[in-house]
């Protein structure tokens, strides 16, 4: 899931891309050494195959009318090896941002870590890890499916941290994160189920391919999806089951005892005095005055002038913004009209 | 397929396009930087933001319905969130607007103001996008350190990235014209795997041709253009330009606005 501008203050957005640069860098030089000029082809290649992959549906099981797609960065990284995977996948990012807009040009720095650099380096990571050795079908089987799964959810872990550690989140940190891991669990499975079923594909067709980097046999039996069903079904229930004991202590917190909440500052944004603003309104004090507590819940009337003229400054600043744009789109019009007889 | 023509207008003339990419590149930076860091609860100010991205939107030519449609398709993950906002904060405010007055929560102003900065800021991005082609952009972006491994396998992504998703969409066309009802779970992932290995076989294919093409052409591993990158004076004027409209904003509006 993309990180969106909105969701993060400069300071973590430049922190985050700072950090990303410097490791995305890293790759890039430790890449040069390992990659061969003519396997920059196939890399530019596959990160568009992972856009046309996107575009590849399929119902997803026990949710009738839903449908999900790969992710691809596990899928990479196992075949390509982590380094190429991490650029692939970086490109990938960098495109969808510039040419998609998705994700804004500031939460760059969030989505290369997230989506591209800690899937890939740590699905593989746990993907060699498993399967080290001389691995049976089962234990390739364990290592793609839990790769795929905690590199997601690892991804998905870092969003609400750098929403947090903005201070924007207006959610509850810990709903936020229970959201996000509860989705990506979800999406893990998938993109686990569907990463084997392709290496299983690319074993029985292309065997070249996958030569190197699949050691055992890949199949995915009816017995193995019964297995991996159940395993996440008894995940679920016990996360829900979690949840649901912590979560009106959760919403209560939020609510009551918010202002004395250290922690809870920021949900309020990072302005002090609106928290004051929030409990005794002052008109004045307020960074926003336009828009004002309403004043009967502390049963005194604030100074009427002042709030009028705040709310009809914001009024004509809005009005003044749309006619100037009126007027820009009406001399470009009026220009682009008389374009034909000038030249 | 709405993704096929993103930057369908970067390949327009305007005044916009002639541009340095490393200038527009730098500007909207500043920009979306400048418009995140606004506070969180006042929307009124955004409006003023909108006139820089949407001035230069009509300048370029680019139609506003292209960019509104667009900013559509992208909202839902942060509609999702800008909505939770009035969930979560329910201080009451009273809002003062010009002629009307009405009562509502922190929480919707929040989410106005989230809903508004991804407006503006997507409306910048849109501008730098289709009013530069991506390879100037690229070539801007290499001239800005970015690595050129990366540069190289952006424009591989590129040029390749439209081809595939018609691929894409050749298979899913004849798998709906074969697949008439839903196949159950194993099937149906078993179909999608056939679907995503074909794609991912063909990929690597063309990819082995494309390497034999180019290395028959003298690649060798080094991206060459011959666009020249040079900063003009209307680039400076631009940038010029970009920077009163923010400082005014900042230090004549803004004050007045609070």
């Amino acid at each position: 899931m993309h990180m969106a501008n909105e969701l993060l203050s400069v300071p973590v957005a430049a922190g985050t891309l700072a950090i990303a640069g410097a490791g995305l860098g890293l790759v890039c030089r430790k890449a040069r050494q390992i990659i061969a000029s003519d396997k920059l082809a196939l890399m530019g290649v596959l990160g568009a195959f992972v856009f046309a992959a996107q575009m590849v549906n399929f119902q997803l099981p026990a949710m009738p009318g839903t449908s999900g797609h790969i992710v691809g960065a596990v899928l990479l990284a196992i075949i390509l090896g982590p380094h190429a995977a991490a650029i692939v996948m970086s490109s990938v990012v960098i495109i969808q941002c510039l040419i998609f807009q998705d994700g804004g040009l500031l939460a760059l720095g969030c989505n290369l870590i997230n989506m591209a650099l800690v899937p890939t380096y740590l699905g593989w990571f746990l993907y060699k890890t498993v399967t080290a050795g001389r691995p049976g079908s089962g234990r390739i089987y364990l290592g793609a499916m839990l790769a795929c799964v905690i590199a997601l959810e690892a991804g998905a872990l870092l969003v609400p941290i750098q929403a947090g550690l903005s201070g924007v989140l207006v959610v509850p940190f810990s709903h936020f994160l229970v959201t996000m891991l509860g989705v990506h669990l979800l999406v893990g499975l998938i993109e686990g189920l569907i990463t084997l079923a392709v290496l299983g594909y690319l074993q029985q067709v292309r065997p070249d391919i996958v030569a190197g980097h699949l050691p055992g046999k890949v199949r995915l039996s009816r017995k193995a999806l019964l297995a991996t069903l159940a395993v996440f079904t008894v995940i679920v229930a016990v996360g829900l089951s979690l949840i649901a004991s912590g979560l009106p202590d959760g919403l209560e917190w939020s609510y009551a005892e918010r202002p004395d909440q250290p922690d809870f500052k920021p949900i309020v944004t990072n302005e002090d005095s609106k928290v004051a603003a929030v409990d005794d309104f002052q008109a004045k004090y307020s960074l926003m005055p336009d828009y004002s507590i309403r004043p009967s819940k502390l049963g005194r009337a604030p100074s009427q002038r002042s709030e009028t003229t705040a709310g009809w400054t914001s009024f004509a600043g809005v009005v003044g913004s749309a006619l100037t744009m009126a007027v820009i789109w009406l001399t470009a019009r009026i220009l682009s009209r008389r374009r034909p007889l000038n030249a | 397929m709405h993704h096929a023509y993103i930057d369908k207008f970067a390949y327009q003339d305007s005044a916009i396009h002639r541009l340095d990419g490393r200038i527009k590149f730098l500007v909207v930076l500043v920009f979306t930087a400048v418009v995140i860091s606004l506070p969180r609860t006042s929307p009124a100010i955004l409006a003023c933001y909108a006139v820089g991205p949407f001035a230069v939107l009509v300048w370029a030519g680019i139609p506003l319905g292209f960019a509104v449609k667009h900013i559509l398709v992208i909202s839902p993950f942060v509609l999702v969130l800008a909505l939770s906002c009035p969930l979560y904060d329910k201080t009451p405010v009273t809002v003062l607007f010009g002629p009307v007055t009405w009562r509502t929560s922190l929480g919707w102003m929040r989410c106005f103001t989230i809903l508004g900065k991804f407006v503006v800021t997507m409306l910048a991005l849109i501008a730098l996008v289709s009013t530069t082609r991506f390879n100037d952009l690229l070539a801007g972006l290499q001239k800005l350190a970015l690595p050129r491994l990366l540069v190289i396998q952006l424009g591989f992504l590129y040029r390749y990235i439209f081809l595939l998703i018609d691929r894409a969409h050749h298979l899913l066309r004849a798998k709906a014209g074969r697949k008439l009802r839903n196949l159950g779970v194993k099937t149906e992932l078993r179909l999608a795997a056939a679907m995503l290995g074909s794609l991912l076989i063909r990929s690597i294919d063309s990819a082995g041709r494309v390497n034999i093409a180019m290395q028959a052409r003298g690649f060798d591993g080094n991206w060459r253009t011959i666009s020249k990158l040079q900063i003009r004076p209307a680039d400076l004027l631009f940038a010029a330009v970009a920077a009163c409209f923010l400082l005014a904003l900042h230090f004549l509006i803004r004050p007045v606005l609070r």
